[in-house]
């Protein structure tokens, strides 16, 4: 036995609640059927949104004396800089010497350069360059000492590779030979 | 439908002989229960419609609920990324001249100071012992001295002063090992010669050790 249509409305005239009901529940059951992953999705967006918000707020919290401190790091930089050699300029390097030597009373044997080839430079990751000298200088022992310890806190920033210090003479007292392989740190 | 059915039920109910003829029509006729059947269905009809939809009216309101969240903290984002982007900016700048003062710091601490070495040397240099050769090299510090008086006196003189270095406290964040690499008589003037060996810390001796 099948249903017509004027059964089904006549069905629906006398039993209007139930039938109502039965309407919205199916539409009730489509609507959870079909935004059932909405609060997912809107828990996990919630969730990176959070995160972001959180890591925001916590470079806006970290950052409040960034400023103080990059102006410190930047005179520091300025600083080094002023300090810094340039490979190129050999004769002011040389002069720096000179300067030492008339100051401390040494005598300078031998003084010179290395430059560095092309090669090396490219090897050299950093973002300054150690540029290698080798001096030899003739002192007493107050005077070599004094030498080395202005050149190592000198105006410029140096590290001794290798050093040589022995008696000219055969007698106590007497004349220090000084022989250093050192490093002036420079601009690139 | 269900009414319908239930009267055709009791219409199905076998009768007792009747003394005379039924002309009942129970298709036609009220249904004459208490409670109607109809009744329980709308109400229950009724009951489950209300539970569903408030599932689903709560299901919504967390919905938007969270939504109004995910507004609040886009609304946050959107407050904060300039500034925080200005911060980023500025602390990569700042990472850079860090990374240049760090670097001449480590060029600075990566070597001994010469001089400071030389003056702890001689302001613990023992009385009759005078050093006549520093050589200060990639793998240590060899020194070459010599001891003044007799011979037998002069060579625990120096046994001691190599003990006096290796229980040095300023030496011995420096080097790990220092040994007597020769020791013998001045052929001009008979006094007893020493050379040393201080090896670095760190560095691989020629018998392997570190």
């Amino acid at each position: 036995m099948s249903l017509t249509n004027e059964q089904v409305v006549e069905f629906a005239k006398k039993n209007p609640i139930s039938v109502g009901c039965g309407v919205l529940i199916v539409a009730l059951l489509a609507t959870a059927y079909f935004r059932a992953d909405l609060p997912g999705e809107a828990e996990t967006e919630l969730e990176q949104k959070s995160s972001e918000a959180a890591r925001l707020a916590a470079n806006l919290k970290n950052a409040a004396h960034l400023k103080e401190h990059f102006d410190a790091v930047s005179a520091a930089q300025k600083q080094i800089e002023s300090r810094l050699i340039q490979p190129k300029q050999l004769t002011t390097n040389s002069q720096y010497f000179y300067k030492l030597e008339s100051e401390t009373g040494v005598k300078l044997l031998d003084q010179g350069q290395t430059a560095l080839t092309a090669a090396q430079r490219k090897d050299i990751k950093g973002n300054y360059l150690p540029t290698v000298f080798t001096l030899s200088v003739q002192g007493d022992y107050s005077q070599v000492l004094t030498f080395l310890r202005r050149l190592e806190n000198g105006s410029h920033y140096c590290r001794v590779l290798t050093a040589q210090c022995s008696n000219s003479s055969a007698e106590r007292g007497g004349q220090l030979t000084l022989a250093l392989n050192l490093e002036l740190l420079g601009f690139p | 439908m269900l009414s319908l059915l239930k009267k055709k039920s009791e219409a199905n109910v076998p009768l007792v002989p009747a003394w005379h003829p039924n002309f009942r029509n129970f298709e036609r006729l009220p249904d004459t229960k208490v409670v109607r059947t109809a009744f329980f269905i709308n109400v229950f009809a009724i009951t489950v419609t209300l539970v569903l939809l408030l599932y689903v009216v709560r299901k919504e309101w967390d919905l938007h609920t969270v939504r109004v969240q995910i507004a609040d903290k886009e609304q946050q984002i959107n407050r904060d990324k300039p500034g925080s982007d200005q911060a980023v900016a500025l602390f990569k700048q700042f990472q850079g001249e860090e990374a240049k003062v760090a670097e001449v710091d480590a060029f600075v601490k990566s070597k001994t100071a010469v001089s400071t070495l030389l003056i702890h040397l001689g302001e613990t240099l023992p009385k009759n012992i005078a050093i006549d050769r520093f050589d200060l090299g990639k793998d240590g510090l060899a020194l070459s001295a010599t001891v003044r008086g007799a011979p037998d006196q002069a060579s625990g003189q120096a046994t001691a002063y190599i003990e006096q270095l290796r229980a040095d406290k300023e030496l011995a964040p420096l080097f790990d090992d220092i040994t007597p690499t020769s020791s013998g008589r001045n052929p001009q003037n008979g006094r007893i010669m020493i050379q040393l060996f201080l090896r670095f810390k760190g560095v691989v001796g020629k018998d392997g050790k570190k």
